[in-house]
């Protein structure tokens, strides 16, 4: 008997469940020079359909972006400007206190060919709205940030669930073997609240968990060794170490996941050449440097986040997830704005506007966006009404679940197009409401898979993105 | 059977109908008898019509359920003529597709129905029971798991050694598969050693059991086993692979994700059970109900933390709408029943929160049922203390209390004959009381008196001896006062930046519990007036008194009194402030649930409760002061004698007395300190409140309220637990208790041993521990199950009796090498032909390289290490950490496992989340892992130490050809001695690269993470 199962017993093997091999990693030992691809896990072979889309990035602006003051322009909102919200049920809002309605603080305008209304607090996404699609029906089932977060990434208001990252990375696999599946890229100034709950994997394996990319300093954890080791050492020690696991492996007849283990100290060499060269921003030239805003505040921090996406994306990772907005507490470093929504939105905003249509212009101009997804999106939106007492119009406003604006800029997608209603104020979604159900089913629709059939069985369920829930959004497919 | 059926049954392989027995007539005339029309048709009509057909709204009020009603039809007439095939509007629907919506139903199914309606639609139970019969699509009262168990007779099997490997060759024997032969000695003792206790063996120990094996196998392998079995280790082990189920975490999770420094106790409670074997019923029932059983008891209370080890929803708890806090409250049930179910009965009974469940015999009313028992458990910390520790520390109080009382007897003393000389006029004070607490704020917020520290959170600050108190959020708090509160005065000295603020207060009691206090407020609800604030007003009235008018030019003198007859009243600047009042009798603030605050009203912080000015110094007392007292409080602080005045005062005489007496008081308080009661995260009941079915699982849908209850379809214990709606939460738990933890249960045993199997084999009998349902696996091996379930229930629920069986079988004891027949006949090993290797988990991986680097510290029990620094800026953060110290080189159970902040070494190793509970981990093999153990700064330290340690433990040098050194390295990675080819290649690396570099490589090496 060979020492080594041949592929198609791994096949076999891996087909019936034992372990979790990533099978893109063998073939490297099959003597497959360039990079493999690692296949998905999931037993409902992917794609369902033909994916219209490849890969995602997916912008998460923590805290809760205001829908009223940029994407959902409401003319009513303006007249009614210092007026009382006119409806006999008081408002169940998180904290409690309706003040007066307030109009938005940027000024809206149509843009593009499309005519789509962005206010000024977007400028620069405002040039590239006929790449747009945006949702303004959003529901939500909380107005409380992390459980609201939660249900934004995995479709449930719980802790444990799997994440829309790890789903893919389980779902679709890797287009390559050299990069994590699943990568995130924090904020600067400090990770989401809840931390790594925000790109778990839940009750999947582990490697479909997303992996932290920093867009400075030493990229992903552990890559090198932490103290500084000697070349040669280092080559000598992975040569000593391949020939004792050849020895083990030989006493011990076939065993797949002593050759897996193998092939992953192989890869591992790989990913160690890779991640540099792909965290290596300077590669880029001026132009794009200028066109990310990279060279300038208070631009410079997101857009090479936004510049490292694109990178990762072209190297085959399946979903990156950036994070605009860290934890919450004082000062503010997210989106909340209780507040002040002037300081607080345009501050935010100024950050992330200029890189974001400087991905969507850069994706484009490269032919990325014909398989690629561009995600934007907030865990709710904020009131039309501000958080003051009754008779005041106040400066912040406070959480609304009951209508907001995401968008999706991409393949598959009908751009420079606005989905769905609110009220005439911008606080209820009364028109085409969308759930993060349908959010989900339809994200996996477009990279190819029916939301029904992505599943994994977990304590008693098979468990999916969508629970039991979820139908396509088809008023935004082209 | 007849002809037609009998090829239809054929072509339904994939669909519903799985048995149907002979007594049809010929030529399918009647399709009928109960137990036909039950067997057949009531699961098809369950399936695709009762979803909406049926229960208290049928849709289009037509119900199917029953034969009357489905006759008598609905809004559009009647449903069911039976016989006649035309006027049945149910075929109508379906033969047009109509009916179900978005779904057809399979043509032989569809048959099957037109065939039963011509045939006279003869029914059966009714209404019909779809939980009667398991189907193809669903299990039903008879599934397997759900049977009482039966011991079964052990198969005679010649060769087999003991009762275990007889059931297993049964079946091995009957896919013409042989047995392994044995494992080798080493590989034996690696095997139970890292099962049992989760740490390689030593070896010395391998070398002697090496020894005695050859000897006589038998006793060397039941003395190993039973060596094992006693060491305390074992209980490290098996705990970590309950908290697992348990999903235990040491943080709430969510948004805020707080630490909780009390919920270590039950870690330690579990490890403590699996060591003294208690029985497992046993084990269950005080998990559920500890607290219940005996509320005095740290260790039953302390067993609850099961049920709130889950993550909880701070933030949404405190939510201002009712509505969206119901919808937390349900999701906080369905973690505690999907857990209870999981965890104990292998039930998925959460997944009929919203809808009967899909595949198993639980109704929605079941789920609130369930959930009902549970509806007085919420999470908290409790305080516990042994009877004993109890009376102690009283008797500790009470004496402490004197010794205080004559210091401030000696200091008053003194003040008084101070004041005395400074003042001609004679001044007539009553004598002056001390406080338990007072606030200077001449250096730090330290309380002068009892020493507790206190924290300012930013902008608040100390300058020029008082503590600033700025608009922009700033307040401080103390620590925990260890001291029973009933009656009491608190006493400030305040001057406000303006008089026009509201809300905020000088000085707050306030409970752990983040909703109680008691504070001198200004200005809450009457503009410029001081009041007793109070959660929710419940003590609040006005005092109605003159409006402050000079707080903001000067220091005022604020006091307020709670006593214990309910009476409130208030002091300015010594006299009485308006008219004191009766509120009811006064809260009691148990040592240790509460703290000061300064500035802040109550919690959680904000503007609205915040008070902007200065404190100059406060005072808390454990008793209502007279009026009197209150004014000599201000009177002698008006004449403003500090402490150190009055020490310098005082003769060689009274300044030992004064020594002595602090010292004594120290000695007391440390004493008390190891008696205080200690805070456990547990179940903290409250009045449950009454338990709604929920259409849909929605809150704002309620249709009846339900009695705790179990689960019907479980044989041998009763579902209804004749307690009723508003039974109070002991009477709902304990019946649970009995339910679940009952030896008739034939859950509780099947569960828990096919758990201890899973981690024998890597796999279980039942390869999903935490379901036995329909969607879970079939075991393997029924009988063998059973067998030990029975042996479990007839040796006390002792799970070391389990051990035992499974790990002296041959089975267990085979060889892990493949053989080719195997591989061709059953790759996965679900028949046990050789034992599966494993690989060493998260934990187990971290312990051995701390073991064989001779670092880890066996330090058991206690408080957990952190392997992360933390701050709290409304959420807590948690960042990673590698700290070299012996602290945290304990074994990775005593890890702080909280929520957000992952390890990630633990975590590539498949690790998992503990928010859901989780009865098997996943094994991957990634490249990530790969990185962490080659670069990780942790694994290249320990690489280092391994080295030194090695060599220091050698005489060898390692300029000779490294023998000894080398020996020594693969004793104690991998239990045996270098051959002579790996001797060979070690040397010359070792020359080359050095013996740290050797050792990082056996730390990565398959050998050293996998066990055969």
């Amino acid at each position: 008997m060979s020492t080594e199962p041949s592929r198609r017993d791994i096949l076999r093997f891996s087909a019936q469940g034992i372990g979790a091999i990533a099978l893109g990693e063998l073939l490297v030992r099959d003597g497959v020079a360039q990079a493999g691809s690692v296949a998905p896990q999931a037993t409902d072979p992917w794609p369902h359909h033909p994916a219209i889309a490849k890969r995602v990035i997916h912008i998460v602006l923590c805290g809760g972006l205001s829908q009223v003051d940029s994407f959902d322009y409401k003319p009513e909102l303006e007249k009614r400007h210092g007026k009382s919200l006119s409806s006999d049920k008081k408002p169940d809002v998180f904290f409690g206190k309706v003040g007066l309605l307030r109009k938005s603080d940027w000024k809206f305008q149509q843009r593009g060919e499309s005519g789509l209304w962005v206010s000024d607090l977007f400028p620069h996404l405002g040039r590239v709205a006929d790449e747009l699609t945006v949702i303004r029906s959003m529901v939500a089932e909380t107005a409380n940030h992390t459980p609201a977060t939660f249900q934004q990434g995995t479709g449930f208001r719980l802790n444990g669930f799997p994440t829309v990252g790890s789903w893919l990375s389980f779902g679709m696999g890797c287009e390559t073997d050299e990069l994590p599946a699943y990568v995130v890229i924090p904020d600067a100034r400090g990770v989401p609240a809840g931390g790594s709950i925000n790109w778990s994997n839940g009750f999947l394996p582990a490697r479909h968990q997303g992996v932290t990319v920093q867009s400075s300093g030493t990229p992903i954890q552990d890559i090198f060794p932490s103290q500084e080791l000697n070349p040669q050492t280092e080559q000598a020690s992975r040569d000593l170490l391949t020939r004792m696991n050849r020895r083990h492996l030989q006493q011990r007849g076939a065993n797949d996941l002593l050759s897996a283990r193998i092939s992953s100290y192989e890869l591992s060499r790989r990913m160690q050449r890779v991640v540099p060269e792909v965290t290596e921003l300077a590669a880029e030239t001026a132009a794009t440097h200028t066109l990310y805003g990279t060279d300038a505040e208070p631009t410079a921090s997101f857009g090479r986040s936004c510049l490292l996406a694109r990178r990762m994306l072209e190297r085959g990772v399946r979903y990156v997830q950036l994070f605009s907005g860290g934890a919450f507490g004082s000062p503010r470093i997210n989106w909340d704005g209780h507040e002040n929504m002037i300081q607080n939105h345009g501050r935010e905003a100024a950050r992330i506007d200029q890189p974001i249509a400087a991905l969507l212009t850069d994706l484009r101009q490269r032919g990325m966006l014909d398989d690629t997804l561009v995600l934007f999106t907030s865990e709710f939106g904020r009131t039309p009404f501000t958080q003051s007492a009754a008779d005041v119009v106040g400066p912040g406003r406070d959480h609304n679940e009951k209508g907001f604006s995401v968008w999706m800029a991409g393949a598959g997608l009908r751009p420079g197009m606005a989905y769905g209603q609110t009220d005439e104020i911008g606080w209820q979604s009364v028109e085409n409401p969308v759930e993060w159900y349908d959010f989900h089913a339809t994200l996996l629709h477009l990279l190819g898979m029916d939301h029904t059939r992505l599943t994994y069985y977990h304590n008693g369920i098979q468990r999916r993105l969508t629970n039991v829930h979820g139908k396509l959004i088809d008023g935004i497919l082209a | 059977m007849s002809l037609w059926l009998f090829g239809l049954l054929m072509s339904l392989a994939t669909t519903t109908l799985l048995a149907i027995e002979s007594g049809i007539d010929q030529g399918g005339a009647e399709l009928g008898g109960v137990d036909q029309f039950d067997r057949t048709i009531a699961p098809l009509l369950a399936k695709h019509c009762l979803g909406c057909h049926s229960g208290d709204q049928p849709q289009g009020e037509l119900d199917l359920s029953s034969r009357a009603r489905a006759i008598r039809g609905g809004e559009s007439g009647a449903a069911l003529v039976p016989g006649d095939l035309k006027h049945s509007l149910l075929w109508d629907k379906i033969e047009s597709g109509e009916m179900p919506p978005e779904k057809d139903i399979p043509e032989p199914e569809r048959d099957l129905l037109r065939r039963w309606i011509e045939s006279g639609a003869a029914w059966g139970s009714d209404p019909i029971d779809p939980f009667r019969y398991s189907s193809d699509a669903r299990a039903g009262n008879d599934w397997w798991s759900l049977q009482p168990i039966k011991r079964p007779p052990i198969p005679n099997q010649p060769t087999a050694a003991t009762a275990i490997d007889a059931f297993v060759q049964q079946r091995l024997q009957n896919a013409g598969l042989p047995p392994s032969p044995s494992a080798t000695p080493r590989e034996i003792i690696r095997r139970i050693s890292f099962d049992l206790l989760g740490l390689p063996p030593e070896p010395s120990a391998v070398t002697e059991f090496q020894i005695q094996y050859e000897r006589d196998r038998e006793s060397a392998i039941t003395d190993l086993v039973e060596r094992m079995l006693a060491s305390k280790h074992y209980g490290e082990r098996w705990a970590r692979h309950w908290l697992d189920v348990a999903r235990f975490g040491e943080s709430q999770g969510y948004e805020r994700d707080h630490l909780r420094n009390d919920s270590w106790h039950y870690r330690d409670w579990v490890i403590d059970a699996f060591n003294r074997d208690m029985p497992y019923d046993q084990f269950v029932r005080l998990q559920l109900a500890g607290d219940v059983i005996d509320d005095q008891a740290p260790q039953t209370i302390t067993a609850t933390g099961f049920l709130v080890a889950g993550p909880w929803d701070a933030v949404g708890q405190s939510l201002a709408s009712p509505v969206m806090k119901a919808v937390v409250r349900q999701d906080e049930m369905e973690d505690y029943v999907g857990t209870i179910g999981q965890a104990f009965l292998g039930l998925t009974i959460n997944c009929a929160r919203c809808h009967d469940h899909k595949f198993d015999p639980i109704t929605q009313e079941e789920y609130y049922r369930v959930a009902a028992a549970l509806a007085g458990v919420h999470h908290g910390s409790r305080q516990v203390s042994s009877a004993e520790n109890r009376r102690r520390v009283k008797e500790l109080a009470d004496q402490i209390r004197e010794q205080q009382d004559a210091v401030a007897a000696l200091d008053a003393t003194v003040r008084d004959q101070l004041i005395a000389r400074r003042s001609d006029s004679e001044i007539d004070l009553p004598p002056r009381i001390a406080p338990i607490a007072r606030w200077e704020f001449r250096d730090d917020l330290n309380d002068t008196i009892g020493g507790v520290p206190a924290t300012a959170h930013a902008p608040a600050r100390i300058a020029d001896g008082r503590l600033i108190l700025d608009s922009g959020g700033g307040i401080a708090r103390t620590e925990s006062l260890d001291i029973d509160l009933r009656e009491k005065t608190l006493e400030a000295w305040v001057k406000l930046d303006n008089l026009q603020q509201t809300g905020g207060a000088a000085m707050s009691i306030h409970g752990d519990d983040g909703r109680t206090f008691d504070a001198i407020v200004y200005a809450e609800r009457e503009s410029q007036q001081w009041m007793a604030g109070s959660d929710l007003f419940k003590r609040t009235q006005s005092f109605s008194a003159p409006a402050e008018t000079q707080a903001d030019q000067q220091f005022v003198h604020v006091a307020i009194t709670w006593a214990a007859d309910g009476s409130i009243t208030g002091y300015r600047n010594g006299e009485p402030y308006g008219v004191a009042y009766q509120a009811e009798s006064p809260l009691h603030f148990e040592a240790g649930t509460w703290y000061v605050m300064f500035g802040l009203r109550c919690q959680p912080a904000g503007p609205e409760r915040q008070l902007s000015g200065l404190l100059e110094t406060a005072q808390l007392y454990d008793r209502a002061l007279s009026p009197d007292q209150v004014k000599a409080s201000y009177v002698q602080e008006q004449l403003s004698l500090t402490h150190d005045q009055i020490i310098a005062a005082m003769t060689s005489a009274q300044l030992a007395q004064r020594e002595s007496l602090l010292a004594s008081i120290e000695h007391l308080q440390s004493e008390r300190q190891r008696h205080r009661p200690y805070t456990v995260y547990a179940v903290k009941p409250k009045p449950p409140e009454p338990t709604h079915l929920l259409a849909r699982g929605n809150p704002g849908q309620p249709i009846r309220a339900v009695a705790p209850g179990g689960i019907a379809a479980v044989t041998g214990v009763k579902a209804d637990f004749a307690v009723g709606q508003d039974a109070n939460d002991a009477d709902r738990r304990g019946a649970l208790a009995d339910w679940i933890a009952n030896d008739q249960n034939p859950l509780l045993s099947r569960v828990i041993v096919n758990r201890i199997w899973h981690h024998h084999f890597g796999s279980g009998l039942v390869n999903t521990p935490n379901d036995f349902g329909f969607s879970g696996g079939h075991p393997s091996h029924p009988e063998l199950l059973d067998y030990l379930a029975a042996e479990l229930v007839d040796n006390g629920f002792r799970l070391k009796h389990i051990h035992r069986l499974i790990v002296t079988s041959e089975t267990y004891l085979q060889s892990s090498r493949p053989r080719e027949d195997g591989l061709a006949i059953d790759g996965d090993n679900r028949l046990l032909w050789r034992k599966s290797p494993q690989r060493l988990d998260a934990e187990t991986l971290r312990d051995t390289i701390l073991a064989v680097s001779g670092e880890l510290n066996r330090q058991f029990g206690g408080p957990p290490y952190r392997d992360f620094t933390t701050f709290v800026s409304n959420s807590q953060f948690y960042e990673m950490v590698d700290i070299d110290s012996p602290d945290v080189y304990r074994r990775t159970l005593y890890r702080t496992w909280i929520r957000s902040g992952r390890n990630h070494m633990l975590d590539v190793f498949d690790c998992p989340d503990p928010s859901t509970t989780a009865p098997k981990r996943s094994v991957t093999t990634t490249p990530l892992q790969a990185l962490t153990l080659m670069n990780n700064s942790f694994v290249l330290r320990m690489a280092d130490r391994f080295a030194s340690r090695v060599q220091w433990e050698s005489d060898d040098q390692i300029t000779e050809p490294p023998g000894a050194v080398l020996e020594r390295i693969y004793r104690l990675a991998y239990g045996r001695s270098p051959a002579d080819d790996e001797r060979a290649t070690a040397t010359e690396f070792i020359e080359s690269h050095g013996l740290s570099a050797y050792c990082r490589v056996i730390l990565n090496s398959n050998e050293f993470i996998y066990v055969d």
